[in-house]
């Protein structure tokens, strides 16, 4: 009797404990979602385990990867300590010359020189103009480096998850100045800044967007208020500002107003965020949405002029998760299963607008992808490089993430 | 439909959005939102505790009969075990329905373990997740992201330790004010290991658990404390003596 009592007390007491550990859903550690950036034939790409690969689109081989620093990550549940993990990668590379810059979610820039790359040289060679920038924690609970990183002039402006904005030099990694606190609530940028000119323009999840000067980073009069936080990075075109809401609503904001030119749907709000930065070609809006549909929206009234719904093969809405990308005439959309669709923009489309081609690669997509000269280059959440002809409707060729040298 | 969709369907998606559009209504206070999904959890469970605090009522009022059977039949421990389990069901109490209630909650605290995880959204991934797990309520998308900051504590950390001795603390005075002390001097020992172990357990699980499910926790105990010195009319066996004390 009096072993059974504890034995039942103990199995009570421990029951939360092994439930919350196995339970799905109760996962905090972040994978990553890497885009792709392609440059003289090299395509460069964060991998989920914690690399930044090289590989040449010609050969298909691997020029050269460099593993950043594994993080500690946290424990949960019944594992009792902290492990080592990967460090995720978020952000598309940016490649400069002959520089390659990418953000982590260990929360820093890395300059990598693609030839001291290529020679395995100890990181980083300050000859060779690499050098490594870490964001401070500034009393946050993290510096993770989420979004894309922005190089412009002479500088790199990186959004951190401590809220502020910062300014790099781009040939030395030095700080050029660092911007107040943009989002006191949430801490977390983790939408790119963008620079229409002179001024850059950020937008927060508590909602507002902020312009901050170029020079010394200081907030301009100007800044927007919405009632909900913005999900997606703004895009400008001329002097108007797009961007998506977690109320469900894409947003045209026109710079210097405080009320928006236009909110789409017109009605009711859409069936989810739209998560993805929209595009704007030829005063037209092209945005994702989660709710799985691809609208076109006239820039300047907000007026729906065409959407398409991506469903599976049993007919559920697929969420649209990386933004829209244009190769000449043709707009390419990734829903997240994998399908890629491309629409002929020079056709007449319809309100129900139908694709020119559908091509699944067969693995889920969440990072942006590339489109150059007829394909398009897309990192796979299994970590893979797929590489898809449009002409040929197909996917060309694909490479795992994991290949040596 | 596999087991988890009917989960998310009938328990995990609903205390979801409870706890984000009970956030919304509160100033966007998550904090304030589990405190609030608490009280609303403890009403319905309301029947069970009552059922429990009756229980221990009853028990409180049979310890004279108790300490008499511990004198008639404290030689013969066989007899005394029959006896009290007689006593027991003549007064129609089960000594273990305090446990009850602690079950039922249990798929709330995994929901509310999942809930605090995708809500605060603490990695990329978690916020995207969310997304397909919202309803289309205004209330809730407005509310989203949420600020996991609450008194000092941070509800998406884990490794509090203020926390964990609240836990702990308000665990052990809970179950201290139900628990009725043993009559045999040999289950004493037993009695007040049982006694510390689940707060010692719960304070330790704390520290590895997400903050705001260890809120819940506190102010569960709380409110427990609470209704139970109503319902009782005093602080139960928390001032109570156990036979073998008040001879000495």
């Amino acid at each position: 009797m009096k072993q059974a009592k504890i034995l039942l007390l103990v199995v009570i007491a421990l029951l939360p404990l092994t439930l919350v550990s196995c339970i799905p859903g109760s996962g905090q550690l972040a994978k990553g979602w890497a885009g792709t950036a392609v440059h003289d034939g090299i395509i460069y790409v964060g991998t989920v385990d914690g690399r930044v690969v090289a590989i040449n689109s010609s050969t298909r081989n691997l020029e050269w990867s460099y593993s950043i620093a594994p993080v500690t990550a946290p424990s949960s549940g019944l594992s009792c300590g902290p492990t080592l993990a990967p460090t995720a990668i978020y952000g598309t590379p940016v490649v400069d010359r002959d520089i390659v810059y990418i953000g982590t979610y260990s929360g820093q820039v890395l300059a990598l020189n693609i030839l001291a790359r290529s020679q395995n040289l100890t990181f980083p060679q300050q000859r060779y103009g690499e050098w490594k920038w870490d964001c401070p924690i500034d009393n946050a609970r993290s510096n993770a480096i989420v979004a894309d990183l922005l190089v412009s002039g002479d500088a790199i402006y990186v959004s951190s998850s401590n809220g502020r904005v910062y300014s790099l030099d781009k040939e030395f990694g030095d700080l050029n100045w660092e911007s107040k606190i943009l989002d006191e609530k949430h801490r977390k940028l983790w939408t790119s800044p963008v620079i229409p000119g002179d001024t850059l323009y950020v937008s927060t999840f508590d909602g507002h967007i902020y312009a901050l000067s170029l020079e010394t980073g200081g907030l301009l009069d100007w800044s927007f208020e919405s009632e909900a936080g913005f999900a997606s990075s703004p895009v400008i075109d001329e002097d108007t500002i797009f961007l998506g809401s977690f109320d469900r609503y894409l947003y045209a904001v026109k710079i210097g107003s405080d009320v928006p030119i236009w909110k789409f749907p017109q009605e009711k709000p859409a069936g989810n965020w739209f998560w993805a930065s929209p595009i704007v070609n030829e005063g037209i809006v092209y945005a994702g949405c989660l709710d799985g549909k691809v609208y076109a929206i006239d820039a300047e009234t907000g007026e729906e002029l065409w959407q398409f719904e991506s469903r599976d093969t049993l007919g559920k809405p697929v969420p649209i998760v990386s933004s829209p990308v244009l190769m000449d005439n043709l707009l390419i959309v990734a829903d997240e299963s994998g399908t890629v669709y491309v629409f002929d923009l020079s056709a007449e489309l319809e309100d129900e607008a139908m694709p020119l081609k559908a091509i699944s690669i067969g693995a889920d997509v969440r990072g942006s992808f590339y489109a150059q000269e007829g394909l398009v280059y897309i990192r796979g959440e299994d970590n893979w490089i797929y590489v898809v002809d449009i002409d040929m409707g197909e996917v060309s060729w694909k490479v795992p993430l994991t290949i040596e040298e | 439909m596999s087991f988890l969709d009917v989960w998310y369907l009938i328990i995990g998606n609903p205390v979801l959005n409870v706890l984000i559009a009970l956030s919304h209504l509160l100033s966007g206070s998550f904090g304030l939102a589990i405190v609030a999904l608490t009280i609303i959890v403890r009403l319905i469970s309301w029947p069970l505790t009552k059922r429990q605090l009756k229980s221990s009522k009853a028990l409180q009022d049979m310890q004279p009969k108790m300490q008499e059977l511990q004198k008639k039949y404290g030689k013969n421990q066989q007899k005394l075990q029959q006896e009290t389990m007689k006593l027991y069901k003549e007064a129609g109490v089960n000594p273990l329905g305090c446990l009850w209630p602690m079950l039922v909650q249990f798929p709330i605290w995994i929901a509310l373990y999942q809930a605090i995880i995708g809500a605060l959204a603490t990695t990329p991934e978690n916020l995207l997740d969310l997304a397909h797990r919202l309803y289309s309520w205004d209330i809730v998308n407005q509310a989203i992201p949420l600020n996991s900051h609450f008194l000092w504590l941070n509800l998406g950390s884990q490794g509090d330790f203020i926390l964990a001795i609240i836990v702990g603390g308000t665990m052990w005075v809970q179950q201290k004010m139900t628990q009725a002390p043993a009559v045999d001097p040999r289950q004493q020992s037993t009695s007040r290991m049982m006694l510390l172990m689940m707060p010692l357990m719960f304070g330790f699980i704390t520290l590895m658990v997400p903050s705001g499910l260890a809120l819940y926790w506190a102010v569960s105990n709380i409110i427990g404390i609470i209704t139970q010195y109503f319902f009782t009319g005093g602080w139960g066996y928390l001032k109570f003596r156990s036979p073998s004390q008040s001879t000495q």
